[in-house]
């Protein structure tokens, strides 16, 4: 059964990235978060990515904080949950 | 001819990247790994003209294929064409399929294997001494680990990349997982081939472990 929770933060990531829009998807993934069933004892987000303004690895909780505040970075979650 | 297995390890996706292939591939090849502090250009020139595989693992960009601690390893237009010609190319990093894999084509290699975006995986930070072990890390880095030894096995390149978009199906269908299942999609969508289908190496031999490796304790950059 898919997760209500990850279905409104793919929503959520479908606007542009202006300030209301990050907040808003941080605040899904914050949900997100809290619903995701528990799964590894420190889950983190890793990229191969070089030279990018967001770090290559993000703590899963961490990942709202950085919606809210990197554009580079809320395009790429845009990207991975499409 | 030697395989060069070009691997950094440094920070916590290159060690659980480079944990996976360590433990999966390393064992099938010649004693040319380029790892860890090995992991940089100079080694690689000497090493790379006479092998007839290169499997790289690091951080990328669309132009630039990087080694241990960010170093390059190999960028377009300031490479060898020797250094590509009439090998088979892995790459695992950011973005090389978008300018770095074609061009290594068109200097001669046989074929390239890349991602057009950024590689992403959901791992676990705590079991980065013990990367090999991580579930959540290898529903991604699996299905890379099984395209890298269809290789090995001397198959086609080919049948490499559609072992391994078979692998990322397979995974995402059985994943609970939202973010990692959309993770698994992502590198699935973004994994291509350039150059020669039906290019292959010669075989390796297959060797089974009995036992895993002891833990890496080289320090990470926090």
């Amino acid at each position: 059964m898919p997760n209500e929770e990850f279905e409104r933060l793919k929503e959520a990531l479908k606007k542009a990235p202006t300030p209301e829009a990050r907040k808003e998807a941080a605040e899904a993934m914050r949900r997100y978060n809290l619903s995701r069933r528990g799964k590894g004892s420190r889950p983190t987000l890793v990229s191969l990515g070089m030279g990018k303004t967001y770090p290559n690895a993000i703590p899963l909780e961490k990942i709202p904080d950085e919606i809210e505040k990197n554009p580079e970075f809320y395009e790429l979650m845009k990207r991975i949950v499409e | 001819m030697p395989t060069v297995l070009a691997m950094a390890d440094y920070d916590l996706p290159t060690r659980s990247a480079s944990g996976f292939i360590l433990r999966y591939i390393a064992p099938r090849m010649e004693p040319v790994a380029l790892f860890s502090f090995l992991d940089r250009r100079l080694p690689f020139q000497l090493f790379a003209p006479q092998a007839d595989v290169i499997i790289g693992m690091g951080h990328g960009e669309p132009d630039i294929f990087g080694g241990q601690n960010d170093s390059v390893i190999l960028e377009v237009g300031k490479y060898d064409p020797k250094e590509v010609n009439g090998k088979v190319i892995k790459l695992l990093a950011c973005q090389c399929g978008v300018e770095l894999c074609p061009d290594m084509v068109g200097n001669g290699a046989f074929c390239a294997l890349g991602y057009k975006d950024d590689y992403i995986w959901v791992m676990d930070a705590d079991l980065a001494s013990i990367p090999w072990s991580d579930e959540m890390a290898n529903a991604c880095l699996g299905p890379v680990i099984d395209g890298i030894n269809v290789l090995l096995d001397g198959e086609e390149s080919q049948k490499a990349l559609d072992t391994e978009l078979l692998g990322y199906s397979i995974n995402a269908e059985v994943e609970e997982d939202e973010l990692i299942r959309s993770c698994i999609e992502f590198n699935r969508k973004n994994a291509v081939l350039f150059g020669n289908g039906d290019a292959r190496i010669r075989a390796r031999p297959k060797i089974s472990l009995p036992l895993p490796p002891p833990p890496l304790i080289l320090p990470l950059i926090a």
